[in-house]
């Protein structure tokens, strides 16, 4: 497939094509992502899922243009981020990109209602006071705007946090373990909220998660094996991730 | 655990590199004041004993009881003197005035050049640089005066003797005064012990110097000596004198120690201030490594064993440092004191022993004592803190402990300030204004995390509108962690407090000066002698009074009378000169009564209408009649005033004082000063002042003292900067996880470098905001205790640019840690932590 082609195939929200990403070299060279082909959809849930080392979240970080890639392509949208300089890479991510990471996501010295908004704010854009209500209700914190991060429970942190990545209308929101420090009640509520998002807002989400029953929100699963896409998986069940898996480990 | 600590050490060098700096400095400083004072004490004693060394043995005059003269060794007592068997010779040392005349026909320098005797042979105390020792109708010049006013061998000199009588004299050489500092600062002209007897009209000598025939001890010729002088002479050997003239040189250097250690001890206090808070957040972050050794063991007291280990490494290796800061620190004072002809012996700078262990002693002291409180936070880690993963916000929360500690330092704080207001000026009142600034000074440090939040929104207004998103998140992030930012900021608020303090008062005291100048000085020259015992013929002002330049001239007489058994200053003027008089009037002022200063006739308790008997030289005791009082401070006429015809008859023909001059209106200041100068020109002691010149002059003087004393607080002001930089790249080293964190949400690079600039900018402003209102308010409380009636002067561009400087440092010292920030990689960071 040429650059013209896929830039016309522009349904995708990210492609992939031959990703390779080497740390190190000679002798001590690790190969993380060794050819990975891969297609986003648009106003999708997808997770990426893999066993640890398999290197899904090095495939996320080069995706999200969080890191370099050691050989072929990724594209957002209709723009290539290969060969892009950290300053347009920023733009990129302010622009298009939404995040969510495992922890850490929120600036302890901003309340949460600052946090949902810093996006906009660093990217000096008005924020649609539609889309914030409607983020807002669909995230349930009305009541708890005004507080600081650390007065808030760890679910509801990671709450804000996706709404922060929803406020902007990103092409496409990662989520890097958005649950993994959560427990099984608030983790169900996190992921719900996420599947609700592109249900009901039309957004485009890729998670890394190493957890079947996260991976079963999704729309489709792709299982990632020593930095190759080695299977994948669509309508998902937390049983028939588990056998995938399975079948990987064996 | 000793190996952990080391490990540790090693692992973290650089984290340390800033508070090693910070201790370096302080106590180099301190070494530094040392090597200077030693390495000057050590000169003058070597140049005393090579000096002393011509001589066996010295005899000076004893204290001479309350006689106003400085005593003086009689020619009698020479001639005995040279009687005593064992004498080889003796000589008697003049000095006494003997002003050279410049070229330009004035006599030189603000005071006469003091004349010496200089002998020939052995017995020559004085180092001949160039030319001949002097003979009859020669003279010589020190070195410097003859450098500056343009005299070299082979010129004749002219040179007033004891009747002001001028003098030419053939130059036939250059000597050096060594390290007399009184010849070094009036400058000296040397000539034969015959004639400088005749210059300087001296009638005895200063000391008398000896040389043993061969063969007999010096101190068995002292005894013999003594014995022959009898009491009221001091007489000693060569050796001793040396000594005893180093030992009285050595007191004057102690003061110069005292002094530059003040500075040196502000220094290690801003240095402990940094060290102390580079410990407490290294115990912070370290809480989960302090609870993993918790957890497989360590004890509580093996914990704080190793911070307090770990502090005294660091504050044995920078004392070292320091000592080697301290040496090349006053090495180079001595280069400059060179460079700058001052009169001090140099040498070698070197370290004393004394030195080396002060030094090293002080800084382990301070960064130990520093680390205690930090070390004991560490033994409070739980082991349970090392399986938790997020990093605890410090919510700070004002203690009762804590509030009623800073109320009981600000009650008496400010009580000492106002009880010192209240008080009578003086060294007591500005003491006790000075401890309540000390106090006060502590409820800051003490209430510092509980202000630093409203602060840092005052002072990060500004900021945050100016720098949009990173801006806000900067001030934001200044005051998250309240304690540390007050720690941080404290440092920099001694410096700048005591830089506004010193400007205060040089600016306070410049305007009081400047305003006395001017109700003392309502004229534009005055006309004076040099020596305030000699006066001017009336010729002067009367060929003043024919310019046609020239629209007032007042002269002034002054004698010496006594009111009842005191001396008092008796004066008369002529002219049109307006007194202030306080209560009286100057309209009955006619023969037969007398003016006083306002001071005096409260001394004396009189008024206006009462009698006073003045004793006086021709006129005998006369009973006269005060007719006013009158406002003595405000002008330069003497504190008892009587009538021209009276004070001639009183006190006989005598020459003007003073001549004050005013300029007629639209004559240049240049063409009235030509006029007036040449009124003064045949008489060489006449010297011409101008208000405008006096009040140069002292500026000067204040901005010379100003400027050297904030380039020593300059020292403090680098140590706290130190301590910005320092607690900034340990917050940046903190929050790695966070600025990924906004990198990912599409901050820039220039944009956190941005952030992490005005963070460190809002703690400079905070900092320099405290230390000027301290410096302002303290300095307006120091002048009302130091002079009576003071003028509050702020020197608004000084102080102003010491806040603007503050924060330009502050950005100086995020340079480095913002730009760490900026290039970290975001997916090494969020993985970190």
């Amino acid at each position: 497939m040429t650059l013209t082609e896929v830039r016309r195939a522009a349904p995708d929200a990210v492609v992939a094509r031959g990703l390779t990403k080497v740390y190190g070299e000679g002798d001590a060279a690790v190969h993380a992502l060794r050819g990975v082909d891969v297609t986003f959809a648009t106003e999708a849930f997808t997770a990426i899922m893999g066993p640890s080392g398999s290197g899904k979240s090095t495939l996320m970080h080069c995706l999200a243009g969080l890191d370099t890639v050691s050989g072929g392509s990724v594209h957002i949208g209709d723009v290539e981020l290969t060969g892009l300089g950290d300053k347009q890479l920023t733009m990129l991510r302010r622009e298009r990109i939404g995040f969510v990471f495992q922890a850490f996501n929120l600036l302890p010295t901003l309340t949460a209602e600052q946090n949902i908004r810093l996006p906009l704010e660093i990217a000096g854009r008005q924020a649609d006071q539609v889309l914030f209500d409607r983020v807002i209700d669909t995230v349930g914190l009305g009541d708890r705007l005004r507080h600081k991060p650390a007065e808030l429970s760890g679910g509801q942190q990671q709450r804000v946090a996706v709404a922060r990545a929803l406020i902007s209308k990103p092409q496409v929101i990662f989520a890097d373990e958005p649950t993994g420090n959560l427990d099984s009640r608030s983790g169900a509520e996190v992921l719900a909220f996420l599947r609700t998002s592109v249900r009901e807002l039309g957004q485009t989400i890729v998670m890394v998660t190493h957890d079947p029953l996260a991976a079963s929100y999704a729309d489709r699963v792709v299982f990632l094996h020593d930095g190759l896409l080695v299977s994948e998986l669509s309508q998902p069940t937390p049983q028939s991730v588990l056998d995938t898996l399975l079948t990987l480990e064996a | 655990m000793l190996r952990t600590t080391l490990a540790g050490l090693l692992a973290h060098k650089l984290r340390l590199l800033l508070t090693s700096v910070a201790i370096a400095l302080g106590v180099g400083f301190i070494a530094g004041t040392f090597v200077l004072t030693d390495t000057i004490e050590a000169g003058f004693s070597r140049s005393f004993s090579a000096d002393a060394d011509r001589v066996d043995v010295a005899v000076t005059p004893g204290d001479g009881g309350k006689g106003e003269e400085r005593p003086t060794v009689s020619p009698a007592h020479l001639a005995k003197v040279r009687a005593v068997p064992g004498v080889a010779a003796a000589e008697g040392l003049v000095r006494g005035t003997a002003a050279l005349v410049g070229k330009d026909g004035k006599t030189v320098g603000d005071l006469p050049t003091t004349g010496v005797s200089i002998h020939q042979g052995k017995l020559n105390r004085s180092t001949i640089t160039s030319g001949t020792a002097p003979r009859t109708g020669q003279a010589v010049l020190d070195e410097n005066t003859a450098r500056i006013r343009g005299f070299a061998v082979g010129d004749t000199i002219s040179v007033l003797d004891s009747a002001r009588k001028t003098r030419s004299f053939a130059l036939v050489g250059l000597f050096d005064v060594g390290v007399d500092q009184q010849l070094a600062y009036t400058g000296a002209v040397g000539f034969d012990p015959e004639t400088a007897r005749e210059m300087t009209g001296e009638k005895g000598f200063v000391e008398l110097d000896v040389l043993a025939a061969d063969g007999v001890a010096p101190d068995r010729l002292r005894d013999a000596v003594a014995a022959a002088l009898g009491k009221g002479y001091e007489v000693r050997t060569g050796e001793q004198l040396a000594a005893d003239l180093a030992a009285a040189n050595g007191a004057n250097s102690r003061l110069l120690t005292v002094g530059l250690l003040l500075f040196g001890l502000v220094a290690m206090l801003v240095a402990a201030l940094v060290i102390y808070n580079t410990f407490t957040i290294l115990v912070a972050q370290r809480a989960r490594e302090m609870a993993l050794l918790r957890c497989i063991g360590a004890t509580k007291r093996q914990i704080f064993g190793s911070i307090v280990l770990e502090s005294a490494v660091v504050g044995l290796i920078s004392s070292a440092l320091g000592l080697l800061v301290g040496l090349g620190l006053g090495a180079g004072a001595l280069a400059v004191l060179d460079a700058m002809d001052v009169s001090l012996p140099t040498g070698t700078a070197a370290l004393a022993p004394r030195t080396i262990v002060i030094g090293l002693v002080l800084g382990l002291l301070v960064t130990m004592a520093a680390a205690l409180l930090p070390a004991r936070t560490a033994t409070r880690v739980a082991p349970i803190a090392a399986l938790r993963t997020q990093v605890e916000e410090h919510t700070f929360r004002t203690g009762m402990v804590r509030a009623i500690f800073a109320g009981l330092f600000l009650l008496g704080g400010l009580g000492a300030t106002v009880a010192g207001l209240v008080m009578d000026p003086g060294e007591v009142a500005l003491l006790v204004v000075m401890g309540g600034g000390c106090l006060t000074f502590l409820a800051v440090v003490v209430l510092g995390p509980m202000i630093v939040r409203p602060l840092s929104a005052f002072a990060g207004w500004l900021p945050a509108r100016l720098f949009g998103v990173p801006g806000r998140l900067a001030v934001a992030n200044s005051r998250r962690n309240p304690k540390r930012a007050a720690t941080t900021t404290i440092a920099l608020t001694i410096g700048v407090t005591l830089m506004t303090l010193l400007s205060v008062l040089t600016g306070s005291i410049r305007m009081t000066y400047g305003s006395q100048l001017d109700e003392q000085f309502p004229v534009d020259f005055v006309l004076a002698t040099q020596e305030g015992d000699s006066t001017m013929p009336h010729s002067i002002a009367a060929e003043l009074r024919s310019r046609p330049e020239l629209a007032s001239v007042v002269q002034i007489r002054g004698a010496e009378a006594r009111l009842g058994e005191d001396r008092v200053d008796a004066g008369a003027f002529e002219g049109p000169f307006d007194v202030t008089t306080v209560s009286g009037s100057m309209r009955g002022f006619t023969a037969g009564s007398v003016a006083m200063a306002d001071r005096l006739a409260e001394e004396r308790a009189v008024k206006p209408g009462d009698q006073v008997a003045l004793t006086t030289p021709k006129g005998g005791t006369v009973a006269l009649r005060l007719v006013a009082v009158y406002d003595g401070s405000a002008s330069r006429i003497p504190p008892l005033l009587v009538p021209v015809p009276a004070f001639e008859e009183y006190f006989g023909e005598v020459g003007d004082a003073q001549i004050m001059v005013n300029v007629a209106d639209g004559v240049a200041a240049d063409r009235a000063r030509v006029a007036v100068e040449a009124a003064g020109q045949a008489y060489p002691t006449v010297r011409l002042l101008s208000s405008t010149e006096l009040r140069s002059e002292f500026d000067q003087a204040m901005d010379s003292q100003l400027m050297v004393l904030a380039g020593l607080l300059g020292l403090a002001i680098l140590i706290s900067l130190l301590g910005i930089a320092n607690t900034l790249s340990l917050s940046v080293h903190e929050r790695t996880r966070e600025s990924a964190l906004l990198r990912a949400l599409g901050l820039t690079r220039p944009q956190l470098r941005r952030m992490l600039t005005v963070e460190a900018l809002v703690l400079g402003l905070i900092g320099a905001l405290v230390g000027v209102t301290l410096g302002v308010v303290f300095g307006w409380a120091a002048i009302q205790t130091m002079v009576a009636d003071p003028l509050f002067d702020l020197p608004v561009q000084q102080v102003s640019s010491f806040v603007v400087l503050s924060g330009l440092a502050g950005v100086v010292a995020a340079l480095l840690p913002a730009r760490r920030a900026a290039r970290a990689s975001i997916v090494g960071s969020l993985a970190s932590g």
